[in-house]
């Protein structure tokens, strides 16, 4: 099961791949995540989604990303099987639950495929990029830099108890929502006592003295990303069309 | 008790952490697991309690092997303290995290009582009894840990890092438990970059260095191997450095009391 949600786990977080995509200036990134999503929540006809698949993949291909995006394409499966059944019972037809479960899909993909191809460094340039208060940046981009660490951190306390004779798998449904108490208490513990402890080290580092703090680097588009700027959009206005 | 038979481990990431690994545990004795930081130490010892199955290879615990049997079915006879306390507190007492493991694993209500009131007891936690574990200090919160661990009485103790964040008291309240359980025929395994807390352990050591084992044996011999401890970025313990500066040719003690005793006794004073 850790194994499991291990491997789950990478289809959310970011490695540093040698890739076209990668390279590309981070406000690129967003404009063509934004585009996927879009496009993802407009189109309604099964034909369009698969279209929208094939281009997502595609962009995972060129990223080198695609076992990842599979991991997050197969963990998003598992709750749109859950709309699915919802809307059948609704009493909704079977294509168009079908289309509202895949559309769901389609938009954690493009989410993720974000967060995929954009390092917490610079998810912070884009946010300052957007004006966005200092703290709320700061903020938001340590929670997506702790989700590795606290991931590390519910493996570590998964071997503890185990080690103790905890069997997550054991019992019937209840029973192993229960088994997972003694996993959550430690982990929120150790998050709220390592939150502390990060308060403190960034006061101690002067951490707020300034309101607008400098950087090392400034956003640059070159080249490569003029030229995806207009491709990209050109791919998604066609699209918009076609949907319309 | 413990074999490793050509053991390889992959990790998830692709990464290999243990290579080749061919090693004999034998009951009763206190091991100690060294080497410099991502070697492969804490993987191997989690090969043990069957946390981790082997790549390739087998590893067999009491002549079974651990990809046939559940982690709790070792776990009964394999106790693990890791090295972050705070990982495995999590009950709302100190009765209740010791009460843990021995509810999944010991059916017996006179026997859970005597456990219990053993392991309280011999950690010094009696008059914790009803308090939070995260109200303990560190020291107080690692020897709840391993008290939680011995109270079902398992054959093997693994002890991560028993030593970080232990003031030089609690090290040696330490030492002397390890000691008394050794006594009393519990099998130790260490993993510690401590080379000092254990040298007066005078424990069977491996070393192991880039997921391999370079050299087991007894610390005395090991440390004595320059090269190694060059290889392996590991300092010699002090005691056995100045024997061997003294040039002295007898084994060296466990202790300072008993090594200025022998230096007075060899120059005649």
């Amino acid at each position: 099961m850790v194994v499991k949600m291990y491997w789950i786990s990478k289809g959310f977080i970011f490695t540093k791949v040698d890739s076209f995509v990668h390279k590309l200036d981070p406000r690129v990134k967003l404009l063509i995540s934004i585009q996927f999503f879009t496009l993802a929540l407009l189109v309604s006809d099964l034909i369009d989604l698969a279209i929208i698949f094939i281009g997502i993949i595609l962009l995972a291909s060129i990223s080198k990303i695609l076992s990842r995006l599979i991991r997050t394409m197969l963990f998003a499966l598992l709750f749109s099987g859950i709309i699915l059944g919802i809307n059948i019972i609704a009493g909704y037809s079977f294509i168009y639950s079908l289309q509202i479960a895949l559309r769901f899909v389609a938009i954690v993909c493009s989410t993720s495929i974000f967060f995929l191809i954009t390092s917490p460094d610079e998810l912070e340039y884009v946010l300052r990029w957007f004006r966005i208060p200092n703290d709320l940046v700061f903020a938001f981009v340590t929670a997506v830099r702790f989700v590795p660490i606290i991931l590390l951190d519910a493996l570590q306390i998964i071997d503890a108890q185990k080690s103790r004779g905890l069997e997550l798998e054991r019992g019937n449904p209840i029973t192993r929502i229960k088994n997972f108490v003694p996993i959550l208490v430690p982990l929120i513990v150790n998050e709220v006592i390592r939150s502390g402890e990060l308060a403190e080290a960034m006061e101690s580092r002067c951490y707020g003295v300034v309101k607008k703090p400098t950087v090392l680097y400034e956003l640059q588009l070159n080249i490569n990303d003029k030229l995806a700027i207009p491709f990209c959009t050109s791919i998604f206005i066609l699209g918009l069309l076609f949907s319309i | 008790m413990i074999e490793f038979k050509n053991v390889n481990y992959i990790h998830v990431n692709g990464i290999q952490a243990l290579k080749e690994i061919n090693l004999s545990i034998k009951p009763k004795t206190i091991n100690a697991l060294v080497g410099s930081n991502g070697t492969g130490k804490t993987t191997l010892a989690r090969h043990i309690n069957g946390l981790l199955k082997p790549t390739s290879g087998n590893v067999l615990v009491f002549g079974k092997n651990t990809k046939k049997i559940s982690v709790a079915s070792l776990s009964k006879r394999i106790g693990m303290v890791f090295q972050n306390s705070n990982h495995q507190l999590f009950a709302d007492t100190v009765k209740n995290e010791i009460l843990f493991g021995l509810n999944n694993f010991e059916t017996d209500s006179q026997i859970k009582k005597n456990r219990f009131e053993w392991a309280l007891n011999f950690f010094d936690l009696k008059k914790y009894e009803n308090t939070s574990p995260l109200k303990l200090s560190g020291g107080e919160k690692k020897r709840l840990c391993i008290a939680s661990v011995l109270a079902w009485n398992p054959e093997v103790l693994i002890l991560d890092e028993p030593t970080v964040g232990q003031d030089q008291v609690q090290k040696e309240k330490m030492l002397k438990f390890i000691s008394n359980l050794n006594k009393q025929g519990k099998t130790i395994i260490i993993i510690s970059h401590d080379l000092e807390f254990l040298w007066p352990l005078k424990p069977n050591t491996i070393v192991m260095a880039k997921g391999r084992i370079k050299k087991t044996g007894k610390m005395t011999d090991i440390f004595s191997d320059d090269e190694l401890l060059n290889q392996t970025c590991l300092m010699r313990p002090q005691l056995l450095d100045l024997w061997m500066k003294l040039n002295i040719k007898e084994e060296p003690p466990g202790d300072i009391t008993k090594a200025t005793d022998a230096i007075r006794r060899i120059n005649g004073s």
